[in-house]
């Protein structure tokens, strides 16, 4: 196995935690609401997912209990900025920092375990491919958001949903004139960003690297937020660039490890720098730019 | 409103000053208070954990007349600060900082408060009542690098690496003359994570060693088993350091350089309550019984295994010093001469590769 190929195999799982975590908070900010939290609500969810699947010995009750967990959280933070009309920014981070501290408070006896993670798939055909066809051998979860990504990216771009999600983003009391509800369906939408959010913190912990420990998510959370922005809340770009950033991270370690004369600092910071580079030069569009950003994202709503 | 919450202020400040005036050594019920402080949360394996056996140890010597307070996951900087100025508040007397960036909070308590004893994991500051210790750790990497390169076939072996400080250097230096003793052929390629704790990446870099061909890989510095499950899964060896992760890795694991800090912390406790506590530079070895190798993997062949026992020996004795001359660097220029060993302080300040480590070091 050469580089290469250790690249192309690793890439996709790679990226596939700040994926699912990303692709969450896009539906979230599409319906004008911004969630800060993320790294908390991956972290709750790692830790849920993390218990479930050790004690039941089931991975998908694991991502169940994440998915419930975190999208628990989230509507508490629902509450809070649609319920009571707090700032978005603030409250976002403070249920980042709770769902931090309830994950060390639920793994604290599970601290350092260790289980076994996921089998990997191979797709027919693809995966007897020259060359990439590494890349076509996944475990489920990579396949399943994939599917997910092209599901989120129809609903989003060709149907009546994603037109009132996205109406709710743009300008709600419009929304809310011609007979949708803003708040419903805001819930909804950070329900569904939380769950995905802690189904992302399970996958890191039950399959990518099998085991809990205390910080585990290591700022995954505030990549997926970086992507998200950065890949303009268009589905496509956010999985190009978290992709990318799951190649070059990986990448950048084999690097090191072939002996390259760059100094390890520099290499690491490599992943953001391109990522953002390559985002940005997608996005360098100006009107369009303006036409993708969500006009009332982060402002309260008030009927 | 406001009334109350100004008296309330006012009481918990004057009882926060009288806790704060000096106590004598023992509290007035006889029982010395030991807080032990690491920064991240202690777990069944690591570095945290071995600490934690150390003041287990002072428990099971002085029973009821020992007290330990164990606060985990305590951020270095003002966090830090602020919740060891609170121990020595609350009356503990004997401090254990278990992470370098407590240094300088725990300095400036340390001479606020001499009646309070400090040790210092891994510092170079010292003053009358504050030690800093550490491990020897490249003694038993040495060891660990002689059946890494008895056991490897492709003749390549990794490091994972936290970041690339002299404590790390010197345990893959020293890794590497090991391995270079049994044969001199070896290569040693390290990936640095640049995190003391990523678990994620941590096994990435696994990964990608274990893609470059290297068989026998060293997780330097990794609290979690990361490394080791990710190499007993791909069928690579694996070692590791401070507490044994056998249960992780049960056919790759080749053993642990292990710490046992029970004899250096209660002979701290005794000067302390003796009131010889002094201020002194710890750094242990396997001469002090504070670094050891142990759960060897039994694939490692007699004769290879009557090699490291006899280097052993010399190590436990003093008589060997694994950075002992001639010895080449990096670009293979002569870094020490022929018959010179490396004082401590060069040791400690090791800022270069051997020939051998393939990746170049971070400047």
């Amino acid at each position: 196995m050469n580089a290469v190929d250790f690249i192309l195999a690793g890439m996709l799982a790679a990226a596939t935690p700040m994926l699912l975590a990303a692709l969450g908070e896009m539906v979230v900010e599409r319906s004008g609401v911004l969630n800060l939290g993320l790294e908390g609500m991956m972290a709750l969810g790692a830790a849920l997912g993390f218990i479930t699947t050790y004690t039941y010995q089931s991975h998908a009750l694991g991502f169940l209990a994440a998915g419930l967990g975190g999208a628990g959280l989230s509507l508490l933070f629902a509450l809070i900025v649609l319920g009571f009309v707090a700032n978005q920014v603030a409250a976002g981070l403070a249920i980042g920092i709770l769902g931090t501290g309830l994950s060390a408070l639920f793994g604290k006896s599970f601290e350092s375990l260790t289980i076994s993670g996921l089998p990997k798939l191979a797709l027919p055909l693809l995966s007897d491919l020259p060359v990439v066809g590494v890349l076509f051998v996944q475990d489920a979860v990579v396949w399943l958001t994939i599917a997910l990504a092209l599901a989120i990216w129809a609903t989003m771009n060709h149907s009546k949903l994603g037109l009132i999600i996205r109406a709710v983003g743009e300008n709600p009391h419009a929304a809310r004139a011609i007979g949708f509800r803003v708040l419903p369906i805001r819930c909804a939408a950070i329900g569904f960003g939380g769950a995905l959010a802690g189904i992302a913190g399970a996958y890191a912990s039950t399959v990518y690297t099998p085991l809990w420990a205390d910080g585990m998510i290591a700022g995954r959370g505030w990549i997926a937020l970086a992507l998200v922005v950065f890949g303009t809340w268009q589905t496509g770009r956010v999985v190009f660039g978290a992709f990318l950033f799951g190649a070059l991270s990986l990448g950048e370690l084999t690097t090191q490890a072939a002996g390259v004369n760059i100094p390890s600092q520099l290499l690491a910071c490599v992943p953001y720098i391109v990522t953002i580079l390559m985002l940005a030069v997608i996005s360098s569009n100006r009107r369009r730019m303006r036409l993708n950003t969500i006009a009332s994202l982060g402002q309260p709503f008030e009927k | 409103m406001t009334q109350t919450r100004r008296s309330f202020l006012k009481t918990s400040l004057a009882a926060s000053t009288a806790m704060a005036l000096p106590i004598p050594a023992f509290a007035q019920d006889g029982v010395l208070k030991v807080a032990l402080i690491v920064p991240s949360p202690a777990a069944d394996v690591g570095w945290s954990h071995t600490l934690e056996l150390g003041t287990a140890a002072l428990q099971a010597e002085y029973g009821d007349k020992i007290k330990v307070t164990l606060l985990e996951n305590i951020a270095e900087g003002p966090d830090g600060d602020r919740i060891m100025n609170k121990t020595v508040a609350d009356g503990n007397t004997f401090l254990i900082l278990g992470s370098f960036g407590y240094m300088n909070g725990g300095l400036k308590l340390a001479k606020a408060h001499p009646e309070v004893s400090i040790l210092h994991a891994s510092g170079y500051e010292t003053a009358p009542n504050f030690s800093p210790f550490g491990a020897r750790y490249y003694q038993g990497t040495y060891l660990m690098g002689m059946a890494a390169a008895s056991l490897s076939k492709s003749k390549k072996l990794g490091c994972v690496g936290a970041f690339a400080i002299p404590e790390l250097i010197t345990s893959i230096n020293a890794f590497t003359l090991g391995a270079q003793a049994v044969d001199p052929a070896i290569e040693v390629s390290v990936v640095w994570v640049n995190s003391w704790f990523d678990p994620a990446s941590e096994q990435e870099a696994a990964k990608a060693l274990l893609s470059q061909g290297c068989d026998v890989v060293f997780s330097n510095a990794q609290d979690t088993p990361s490394v080791v499950a990710a190499c007993e899964e791909a069928g690579a060896y694996v070692f590791n350091l401070n507490s044994s992760m056998k249960t992780y890795a049960p056919k790759k694991y080749l053993g642990v350089v292990g710490t046992d800090w029970a004899p250096y912390f209660k002979a701290s406790v005794a000067a302390h309550l003796a009131g010889t506590f002094a201020g002194a530079s710890a750094w242990l070895g396997m001469a002090d019984k504070c670094v050891f190798v142990a759960d060897w993997n039994p694939d490692i062949a007699p004769d290879t295994v009557a090699k490291i026992e006899a280097v052993h020996a010399t190590l436990l004795d003093g008589s060997f010093s694994p950075f002992t001359g001639p010895l080449t660097n990096q670009d293979g220029a002569e870094a020490v001469a022929a018959g010179v060993t490396l004082g401590d302080d060069a040791i400690l300040s090791m800022d270069w590769h051997v020939k051998g480590v393939t990746t170049p070091l971070p400047k």
